[in-house]
């Protein structure tokens, strides 16, 4: 009797293991994964979406698919009951964004708001905005091979081969809808003849509104003080081509009757390719030094007036401010922050 | 004829083996009494001859003869039944006496299931005396104690115990002792013995390391262990048994430090494969294909690409085969053995590939298991091992990664509760002396 008892405490416990586990799913073959999502909003007040997914049967091949809905999670829903497979959102790399639908500025934070709350879409993919349609855009990218990595290498090739190209992802969009003191540059992508994108520049987002664009050269100092990415490229001055080895930022901030102030040094070690004859070491320093100088300058000057912090300088005075006064450093702090910024080149 | 031997004659009656020779000495008969499969007989009677020769009377030959003069007739059929000659001379004295024995016993062999590279090749044969002087010659000291059993219901088995003085707690060989002399049924078996060290019914480790080779016996000798001897066995078993032991072999250590802690670290990687691949790839591809990066989801994606079978269906069937080709190899003879390991092979890996019934990443996957589940120590070890990765494998298919995890936490879990007479069987630095209470 004794045993018996055991033998049926046994079963109950196996099936109870065995049977609550996940019975609903699905093998990795059965299942779609995009890789793309394009998100656009035409006048018609409707979402549009279209997705890439790679066709596992046929190697290399993706095809497009597309979907009308009244929000983004509708359609989302909508292509899980169409299409044949399970799609899978969980590898989405890259979500590219209707330039107009960026542009306004409450559906881009309930976008967000959505792609951060879903459980499916993985908050690390990266953002981008385009001007183009978004469709033609998609099978312009398929004809060049869209493969798996070829968007996430495009945005991630390091800041040692190209310094300008920046990236980022859902959670930093989304955090920079709630922040006070930091603003973002998200990436602006064309499609391209012969490469699978091109890159244009960024947007510059202040609360989920864009308030500027920026040039590829000035993204790359961007980089250099919200990441402190090294400057790794070849500078050209017109009577010599540097290559910039290193570089290393310092900054120090201050604040005196309520006038914020940061004294910035960046330290860059140069080695020179080329250069005309007669032209010293020291006036390619200078010269280097001055144009570095006024590139950050002019930029600095521009976001001021555009109370967009960019650089992420209020990232250094928040211990600085008394936190119930830190929502107003955009307004109130920023358009009198004083930045000394110094360039010192040394020769390798 | 003496009584005796008509006695003697009547009780082996049955064994056409049982050979009475009956020789004279100064006039008198006297008997040769044994079995001719255990004894070789013109050999003893030559010798029984020379000796007699040499003596005056009967009972100097009898003494010249025997190690045990004049016993019943219960011992003298005891000793007939242990391989020893019995002699009786007309007027019912008796001897009983050492022959020369036929050779039953092979010689000193290598290893068979063992293969120790650069390091001595002998190992233990059959012949439980000389398993105890190969230990013995390998440590010439006062301090080696050897007890000797003898257990068993239908035949008296001899068993050896052997540790060295000073190294093991004298608590914990009374009590091992003990246990030998409770025995009261036949030991066949390891599992026979493993049942005197504790219940322990469907656990997969057994309490006893079993080694072929004397250089290892005492090396764990010196290591504070007890090596225990069977009759008829070419073995030693070693007590307690320690994880340990799947990892490092004392042969090791004949290279030097460096590439021994590689070796080393090599069977930790292999346990821990053979344990984890299979369900890895089963919750990969079922449950969890979210954590791959997309280009391996995309390539094992297309390698699973118009397979009929489910991944848990197609990891089990590939799993228990390959258990059972190995299974098989083991019992085929060697002539045979290379037969099924081809056809084996190309069935395996070609043909059911080619057939599209199970994905080529999941033929790497279990060629990759099967070659790590072998690199441990010990066959009973490797084969442990290797049904330990069924409730894993189990856990992740219904789970996925969560059951991965929980499969082996559960394991090591269970590992860690093993004890054999209160020792730990996760005791990594085994002190012998201090570690038993």
């Amino acid at each position: 009797m004794e045993r018996l008892n055991l033998s049926k405490l046994i079963f109950a416990l196996l099936s109870l293991i065995l049977l609550c586990g996940c019975w609903d799913i699905k093998a990795i073959n059965e299942r779609s994964l995009p890789l793309v999502m394009g998100i656009s909003k035409k006048n018609d007040e409707k979402y549009q979406v279209t997705l890439t997914l790679p066709v596992t049967r046929v190697k290399g091949k993706t095809r497009i698919i597309t979907e009308k809905g009244e929000s983004v999670s509708e359609v989302l829903g909508q292509l899980r009951s169409n299409v044949e497979d399970a799609i899978d959102y969980s590898q989405i790399r890259l979500i590219l964004i209707d330039a107009p639908l960026a542009a306004n500025h409450l559906e881009w934070r309930k976008m967000f708001h959505y792609l951060m709350s879903s459980k499916d879409i993985p908050s690390i993919a990266l953002v981008a905005i385009t001007d183009e349609n978004i469709e033609q855009m998609f099978s312009k990218m398929s004809k060049q091979g869209l493969s798996g990595t070829a968007l996430y290498d495009f945005f991630n090739k390091g800041a040692g081969w190209a310094p300008d190209v920046s990236n980022t992802r859902i959670w930093e969009v989304y955090q920079n809808l709630f922040s006070y003191t930091n603003d973002i540059a998200v990436p602006v992508v064309h499609s391209s003849e012969d490469t699978i994108l091109k890159f244009k520049g960024s947007a510059v987002l202040k609360n989920g509104k864009v308030t500027a664009n920026i040039s590829p050269s000035e993204n790359q100092l961007v980089r250099l003080f919200q990441h402190h990415h090294f400057i790794r490229n070849t500078e050209n001055l017109g009577f010599a081509t540097i290559f910039v080895v290193n570089s290393h930022l310092k900054n120090k901030p201050s604040i005196t009757n309520h006038i914020p102030q940061v004294a910035s040094d960046l330290f860059i070690k140069i080695s020179i390719l080329e250069r005309d004859e007669g032209v010293s070491n020291s006036l390619v320093i200078d010269e280097l030094e001055k144009r570095i100088e006024k590139r950050f300058n002019d930029m600095f000057k521009q976001t001021q007036i555009n109370k967009t912090d960019i650089f992420g300088f209020g990232q250094l005075f928040r211990t600085r401010i008394p936190y119930d006064d830190l929502h107003s450093w955009r307004d109130k702090y920023y358009p009198k922050l004083i930045v000394n910024f110094r360039v010192h080149a040394t020769m390798e | 004829m003496a009584n005796l031997v008509q006695e003697m004659k009547r009780t082996f009656a049955d064994h056409d083996d049982f050979l009475i020779l009956d020789t004279q000495f100064n006039g008198a008969a006297i008997y040769l009494i044994g079995f001719n499969t255990l004894i070789d007989f013109p050999k003893s009677n030559f010798y029984v001859r020379q000796m007699a020769e040499r003596s005056a009377s009967i009972e100097e030959l009898l003494q010249n003869l025997g190690e045990q003069l004049d016993v019943d007739a219960g011992e003298l059929k005891k000793a007939v039944l242990d391989g020893n000659l019995v002699v009786i001379s007309e007027n019912e004295r008796n001897a009983i006496m050492q022959p020369f024995p036929q050779s039953l016993r092979r010689n000193i062999d290598e290893p068979r299931n063992e293969s120790p590279i650069q390091g001595p090749l002998d190992a233990f044969g059959e012949d439980i005396d000389l398993n105890i002087g190969l230990i013995r010659k390998r440590l010439g000291t006062e301090l080696l104690c050897h007890c000797s059993y003898q257990v068993g219901e239908l035949v008296k088995q001899r068993i050896s115990m052997l540790y060295i003085r000073g190294k093991v707690q004298s608590a914990l060989i009374e009590k091992i002792d003990r246990q030998l002399k409770q025995i009261e049924r036949d030991i066949e078996t390891i599992d026979d013995l493993d049942k005197y060290f504790g219940h322990r019914k469907l656990s997969p480790v057994s309490h006893l390391f079993v080694t072929e080779v004397p250089f290892q016996a005492v090396h764990l000798l010196k290591k504070n262990r007890i090596v225990l001897l069977l009759e008829n066995q070419p073995f030693a078993l070693v007590f307690p048994h320690l994880i340990s032991d799947m990892l490092s072999t004392a042969n090791d250590r004949n290279h030097p430090l460096g590439l021994s802690i590689m070796i080393r670290t090599l069977r930790v990687m292999g346990v821990f494969i053979t344990l984890v691949l299979p369900a890895l790839y089963v919750a990969l591809t079922t449950v969890n294909p979210d954590v791959l990066k997309i280009d391996l989801a995309l390539f094992i994606a297309e390698s699973r690409e118009g397979i009929p079978l489910t991944p848990v269906l197609e990891t089990l069937t590939m799993t228990v085969l390959v258990d059972l080709i190995t299974e098989a190899i083991v019992r085929l003879p060697k002539s045979v053995g290379p037969t099924i390991t081809m056809v084996g092979g190309i069935v395996l890996g070609q043909a059911m590939v080619e057939a599209k019934l199970v994905s080529n990443l999941l033929v790497i996957v279990i060629t990759l298991m099967l070659i790590a589940s072998s690199v441990v120590v010990g066959v009973q070890n490797a084969l442990y091992i290797r049904s330990l990765k069924y409730p894993v494998f189990i856990l992740a298919s219904v789970f996925g990664i969560v059951g991965l995890i929980s499969g082996l936490a559960i394991i090591c879990i269970y590992l860690a509760s093993l004890t054999s007479l209160g020792i730990p069987y996760m005791t990594f630095r085994y002190k012998g002396k201090e570690d038993i209470r």
